[in-house]
């Protein structure tokens, strides 16, 4: 029994030291921040580090098999395209190659890459090399999960895309194309699939990525951080890094990281919506907002039920009062949305004409058509074109609905759920939304041409508007290419196929010290300048 | 007690292939198709049902059940939809994340509600009495993820002290070892990471020990006045021992019998359910990477990881079992039981 009790005490006294110690040693530590890379440091002129906090961990870092923004908000800082946007456009320039010779046909683009590039690994960085990462995803190579693949450089069954691909010499790449396509270039210089991965890292990219960038990938603690490096070779310059490292924090919910950010252990975070920006600025922080490249809008089926007889969509249309409905949901993070394309993109439609709110008119014209009711299908969740949510923005709409004597029924899905609905269940409304992925107006108004239900969501089929479409793909960029999406965008307003909603800002908090770093349309925040006063 | 062991550990079949059953017809049956979220917006009907095709997701639902199982005996939980990296490398990784917090939750519980419910039961009715059941009925009631939010929002938001996540700044992060921070820094000597790894468990672990800590005081203190009414506890007494030697040497030890089964038992919960904790404080474990997944439909991920947390449970309850049987020596094992 001695024995026992003794082995007891000596036991919790070892619980006792071990909690107590620990809470002591948390306790007693001052400052929240972290001791690396704090403001202080980057004043005294030493090396510093930029904390980068986002929701989620990135799915992987090979841009191949990845589609999602946290993974290429990583993926960016590490590897780099033959092409790049402009800091504050998606104006194609020059990236690890020069603007291509394209034939006179817009079959062929010859690529004259950039010499004296290495990658991370000190594999040398040439138009074979590049050719290879750009192969990697074409058919029939190309799996199922290469998620981006077939967008950005084409399918043999759309006719569409990379025919062939070769590499000639060291500095040369020829890229031989199977139809011309304007979008082309815009899509070399995407986030998604086109970044060039080193060819030695093929197999190891998704977690170990191997780029030519500003910075080098140094650890992944999964569900945790990434931390970079700054590539102290860089080829560029211009463009080098500024901080030592990077390090990029996951925080899955706003709260957290909003307090993470005024606490002062990360520097910048993105992923907030109007909601916080009170308490990101209380805590002594500034918001960054800028314009994307998205779409909010409200669609309806034009395939079957009552929405299919457009006199019915323009009645429903008349009932929403939108410039309304936007300044009392998103304030000023969201503007009002009189084309698809935000205007910023495509200035040329400002004096696109859709739908005026009139109740009256909507009331009467909605008795005269016999319509009573209808049913409408949306999603719970937040998204980047509609920080409030589907439910929200669909409630708000079946108020002006139902002054206009319409029911309007709502079955509210999670996002997953909902991608699915959106193909099998019958509505005559839904919720949608569409983040540009290359700043091509192409990109925006050719989902209401699209076979595929899942982005063409109205079932839209329009001879007329899919001439356009195919038109406007191998015009080349200036103003016949841009009066060809006018037309497009006053078809859709004419036919009131999509009742445009909205553009919602982009916003990162940021403590007030730390400056440089460029927040991008695609809706990137490039790093590589960034510095702390 | 090695045949009790084996015993045990038979008996533990049923239990996870019965588990193993549930877990694999939820997923299957409830949740969304992972093809769109996995190939994404632009995927084509096609290119989904071939990747379906690709993973077995088009086989009869039993060919599919047998597959997996088939995959367990081997070892071989298949891959993440996502990420392609093998299952068990995924938990493993996120594992011993959630084994510190836990750990360090337990301790906290334990020796809280320990004791807090012998000094209430000893002081029946009192002021302290009163203070142990508001505080356990506070851990019981209050949820664990608004309880997170305001510690954050007090400690880090609004004092400084403390930061709001995350395990350790990842710059002092040690390499190697056995995962769990605590250890690995003072191991290699490292006491500012160690330091670091402290401040940064202090607020998820207090926020995870809320609920166990109630459980154990409300615990501790009935099983002590159940004891302290025993005639060998009053007869301590009349023999003239000091009341603390009563009631640590007499009392306590009987009392701890209940208490143990409960601390185990709240140990296997906090192994397989700190999900809201974990997310609340970015903290990079298991529960946290489970709930991603399931919202993300990563089946072979959310199988192996529910399979894993039925797996601990099972042994720690064989575990709490074993230690029953030291701190009671009228326990015994196998026929004697009987």
């Amino acid at each position: 029994m001695d024995k026992n009790a003794l082995s007891r005490r000596t036991f919790l006294q070892l619980f006792a030291a071990v909690s107590t110690s620990g809470f002591l040693a948390g306790c007693g530590g001052g400052a929240a921040s972290s001791d690396s890379g704090t403001a202080a440091d980057a004043a005294a002129g030493e090396d510093f580090t930029i904390t980068f906090a986002q929701g989620a961990d990135p799915r992987g870092l090979d841009p191949a098999y990845a589609d999602d923004g946290e993974s290429a908000q990583v993926w960016t800082q590490i590897y780099e395209n033959l092409l790049q946007y402009a800091d504050d456009s998606c104006e194609v320039v020059p990236g690890l190659a020069d603007l291509p010779e394209v034939s006179d046909d817009g079959l062929t683009y010859t690529f004259k890459v950039k010499e004296g590039i290495t990658f991370h690994d000190g594999t040398p960085f040439n138009a074979d090399a590049a050719r290879q990462s750009i192969a990697r995803q074409l058919e029939p190579d190309r799996t199922e999960d290469m998620a981006y693949a077939g967008f950005t450089f084409g399918s043999e069954a759309e006719g569409n895309g990379i025919e062939s691909i070769e590499a000639p010499d060291d500095t040369t790449l020829v890229i031989h194309m199977r139809a011309a396509s304007t979008p082309f270039l815009a899509n070399l210089a995407m986030c998604m699939a086109s970044p060039i991965v080193a060819p030695t890292a093929f197999e190891t990219a998704i977690e170990t990525p191997v780029g030519t960038g500003p910075y080098k990938f140094v650890s992944w603690t999964k569900g945790d951080n990434i931390v970079l490096e700054r590539n102290e070779d860089y080829w560029n310059p211009e463009n080098a890094g500024k901080a030592k490292q990077i390090v990029f924090r996951f925080i899955a919910e706003a709260a957290p990281r909003v307090t993470a950010l005024t606490n002062g252990e990360v520097d910048i975070i993105n992923g907030i919506d109007e909601a916080v920006v009170g308490t990101v600025t209380d805590g002594g922080c500034v918001i960054d907002a800028r314009d994307g490249m998205n779409i909010n809008y409200m669609a309806f089926r034009t395939d079957q039920g009552v929405c299919a007889d457009p006199a019915v969509r323009i009645a429903l249309s008349k009932a929403i009062n939108v410039p309304e409905l936007v300044e009392s949901l998103y304030g000023e993070y969201g503007t009002y949305a009189n084309s698809i394309m935000p205007l910023w993109m495509a200035p040329y439609d400002e004096d696109v004409v859709q739908t005026q709110y009139d109740p009256e008119a909507a009331a009467t014209e909605l008795a005269d058509l016999g319509v009573k009711s209808v049913k409408c299908i949306t999603y719970s969740n937040p998204r980047p074109y509609n920080g409030k949510g589907g439910q929200v923005l669909a409630e708000a709409i079946q108020g002006y609905l139902t002054k206009a004597g319409v029911e309007m029924t709502i079955d509210t899905y999670d996002w997953t759920t909902y991608r699915t609905k959106i193909e099998t269940e019958t509505f005559d409304i839904c919720f949608y939304g569409w983040s540009g992925d290359n700043g091509d107006p192409d990109n925006f108004m050719n989902l209401l041409s699209d076979a595929n239900v899942s982005m063409n969501v109205a079932r839209y089929d329009n001879p007329e508007y899919k001439k356009l479409i195919s038109d406007g793909l191998q015009t080349p960029t200036g103003a016949d290419r841009d009066e060809i999406y006018h037309q497009l965008e006053q078809i859709n307003a004419a036919e009131q196929v999509w009742l445009p909603i909205s553009h919602s800002q982009q916003l990162v908090g940021v403590r007030p010290e730390v400056t440089g770093y460029n927040l991008h349309p695609s809706s990137i925040v490039f790093l590589r300048g960034t510095t702390k006063a | 007690m090695l045949k009790y062991v084996a015993k045990r550990a038979l008996q533990a079949i049923p239990v996870l292939l019965g588990l193993s059953v549930v877990v694999f017809l939820i997923m299957r049956v409830f949740s969304p198709d992972p093809a769109p979220v996995v190939l994404g917006e632009h995927a084509t009907r096609e290119a989904m049902d071939a990747w379906r095709d690709a993973y077995g997701l088009n086989d009869p639902i039993v060919m599919q059940y047998l597959d997996f199982l088939l995959g367990i005996l081997h070892g071989d939980l298949g891959e993440s939809y996502y990420t392609h990296t093998p299952v068990m490398t995924e938990i493993m990784a996120r594992f011993p994340a959630t084994v510190e917090l836990s750990v360090v939750a337990i301790l906290v519980a334990s020796v809280c509600g320990i004791t807090l419910g012998v000094v209430a039961a000893v002081n029946k009715n009192s002021f302290i009495d009163g203070f142990a059941t508001a505080l356990s009925l506070a851990g019981v009631s209050m949820p664990i993820f608004w309880l997170g939010v305001m510690l954050i929002i007090l400690f880090a938001g609004v004092w400084h002290v403390l930061p709001s996540g995350g395990r350790i700044d990842p710059l002092m992060a040690p390499r190697g070892g056995t995962g769990l921070f605590l250890v690995d820094t003072l191991v290699q000597g490292d006491l500012k990471a160690f330091a670091d790894a402290a401040r940064h468990i202090v607020l998820p672990a207090l926020a995870l020990s809320m609920y166990s800590m109630a459980i154990i005081c409300r615990m501790t203190r009935s099983s002590m006045l159940e004891t302290l009414g025993e005639d060998y506890v009053r007869t301590a007494r009349a023999k003239g021992l000091p009341q603390g030697k009563v009631t640590r040497r007499h009392a306590l030890r009987n009392a701890m019998l209940p208490v143990t089964t409960v601390i185990g038992l709240q140990f296997g919960s906090l192994l397989g359910g700190a999900m809201l904790t974990e997310t609340v404080f970015a903290w990079p474990g298991i529960g946290k990477y489970v709930v991603d997944c399931i919202l993300k439909s990563d089946f072979p991920v959310v199988q192996g990881a529910v399979m894993l947390i039925g797996i601990i449970f099972v042994v720690i309850n064989l575990v709490v079992d074993l230690i029953y049987a030291r701190l009671d020596p009228r326990i015994t094992y196998g026929k004697e039981e009987g």
